[in-house]
């Protein structure tokens, strides 16, 4: 008989509890018990990056680890960075206006790699950015366009980083961090 | 994706493991960061009954250097191998072939302990060992034992650990003075795993190499330091290393859909060579 565990998980904010199989990952916890599905399932060796989330703020591919193992952990998603208000975070707003995304299916898992990357406030090179987001495939842009947007999310944050007592500049561009703080 | 399922345990602490490997016998497996397991798990090339969680166990996690040696606990991540102050300053070779494992998510859950207990022939961290002749301190919950790497990994996926015992940590000398490293791999894609990789550290003293260590992975079933190489570089100048390094012995790669067994034999010499170099260019900054 499949042994079940009630597992509790803060996702984008909101506290989850399901009680599903103690074997699913956590990427099928989140897809099949709880019905997030921005998450995708590309490869599940670790090599394609789709189902990349946040783990208490680490990137993680959840398709690597079960549900049970990040009992009690805050879990952020690509749905996790748009603003409370339901309008996109700088990052999803520069992956929008770059066209950076074709059929879509790796754009969930890049938007949280390169949160992910932004997030130690580090300037990267075009060079850097692609070399960090190695571990994310997509299979339609040519990866041109989604360096593009990094870089132009990256020169966000730092303007607004550099503005930061100015004028506001596009609300909080906190240098990529994973949310906008509140909890929905 | 649709794996079978499994029971879940969770150790508390590491001794507790080994507890419950006693109890469940062959059928169960340890998961740490999963980054191993649980790719061959989600492709159905291991069906465990019982997965045992030591990620969140207690203890196992510190980096402390005495002695001349570095201590690192079995559960420290990759991303932390790479990035902490104390290993980067005391031995370097170690935190560069952490920060080229995989990708960062890898990194971030990926623990020293598992990589080596996994011990896959073309992984980073083994290659380091065997060049470092580190040691691993191995429990089953009762008692600890020391072995070498050398006597730890056996073969493909295969080592010396007995069916209830872990790793504990890992201990390994300190960058000496005088001392260079290098860490070399080829993929053919970034963050696959290497189709060839090597380990290098040289001592320069009046312009030629002294001391040497090398160790190659991805071109045996297990990472092998190559002691014939140390052996005909002594007396070597920087620039003579290429014609030092001769024919590789002692290793037996494989052809494979990465590249065919002479490739990846002439590619590690080609590595040693650099690597080596590499490694004598900072010694002769450091000395």
């Amino acid at each position: 008989m499949t042994q079940t565990v009630a597992v509790t998980i803060a996702v984008n904010g909101q506290s989850i509890t399901r009680t599903a199989g103690a074997h699913l990952t956590l990427l099928r916890w989140l897809r099949d018990a709880a019905d997030i599905t921005d998450p995708k399932y590309g490869c599940g060796e670790g090599v394609c990056g789709a189902c990349t989330v946040l783990v208490d703020g680490e990137p993680t591919a959840s398709c690597l680890v079960l549900a049970a193992q990040v009992d009690g952990a805050a879990v952020t998603t690509a749905a996790g960075l748009t603003r409370a208000d339901g309008s996109l975070n700088p990052l999803q707003q520069e992956f929008h206006a770059h066209h950076a995304a074709q059929c879509g299916f790796c754009t969930p898992g890049m938007l949280m790699a390169a949160t992910a990357m932004l997030a130690d406030g580090r300037t990267r090179t075009r060079a850097q950015i692609r070399e960090d987001l190695h571990g994310n495939l997509c299979r339609c842009t040519g990866y041109g366009p989604i360096v593009d947007a990094v870089e132009a999310a990256q020169e966000r944050a730092r303007d607004s980083s550099a503005a930061h007592h100015g004028p506001a500049g596009n609300g909080s561009a906190r240098n990529g961090s994973a949310r906008d703080g509140d909890a929905r | 994706m649709f794996i079978r399922p499994f029971r879940f345990e969770r150790a508390e602490r590491l001794a507790d493991a080994c507890e419950l490997l006693r109890q469940h016998g062959e059928d169960a497996k340890i998961i740490a960061g999963g980054q191993s397991l649980m790719p061959m798990i989600n492709l159905g090339l291991v069906q465990p009954d019982v997965v045992i969680d030591i990620s969140r166990a207690v203890g196992e996690r510190d980096l402390t250097s005495a002695d001349g040696y570095l201590r690192a606990g079995a559960l420290v991540t990759h991303a932390r191998l790479a990035a902490d102050p104390l290993v980067r300053q005391a031995q370097p070779l170690l935190s560069t072939a952490a920060s080229r494992i995989g990708n960062a998510r890898v990194r971030s859950r990926g623990t020293l302990g598992g990589s080596l207990a996994h011990s896959d022939p073309a992984a980073e961290l083994p290659v380091v060992m065997m060049a470092l002749g580190a040691s691993y301190e191995l429990t089953d919950g009762r008692g600890t034992r020391e072995v070498r790497a050398e006597d730890f990994h056996v073969t493909f996926l295969t080592t010396a650990l007995e069916p209830d015992e872990v790793v504990l940590s890992v201990r390994l000398p300190v960058l000496g003075p005088g001392w260079g490293w290098s860490f070399l791999e080829v993929s053919r894609r970034h963050g696959d795993f290497a189709i060839a990789s090597v380990a290098a550290l040289v001592r320069l003293a009046g312009g030629v190499v002294v001391e040497s260590r090398v160790a190659a992975g991805g071109v045996s079933g297990r990472a092998v330091r190559l002691a014939d190489v140390e052996t005909g570089l002594t007396g070597a100048a920087p620039d003579q290393i290429g014609e030092r390094v001769g024919e590789l012995q002692g290793i037996q790669p494989l052809s494979d859909a990465a590249a065919s067994d002479t490739y990846r034999a002439h590619l590690a010499r080609v590595l040693v060579t650099r690597a080596l170099t590499e490694a004598s260019q900072r010694s002769a900054v450091a000395a």
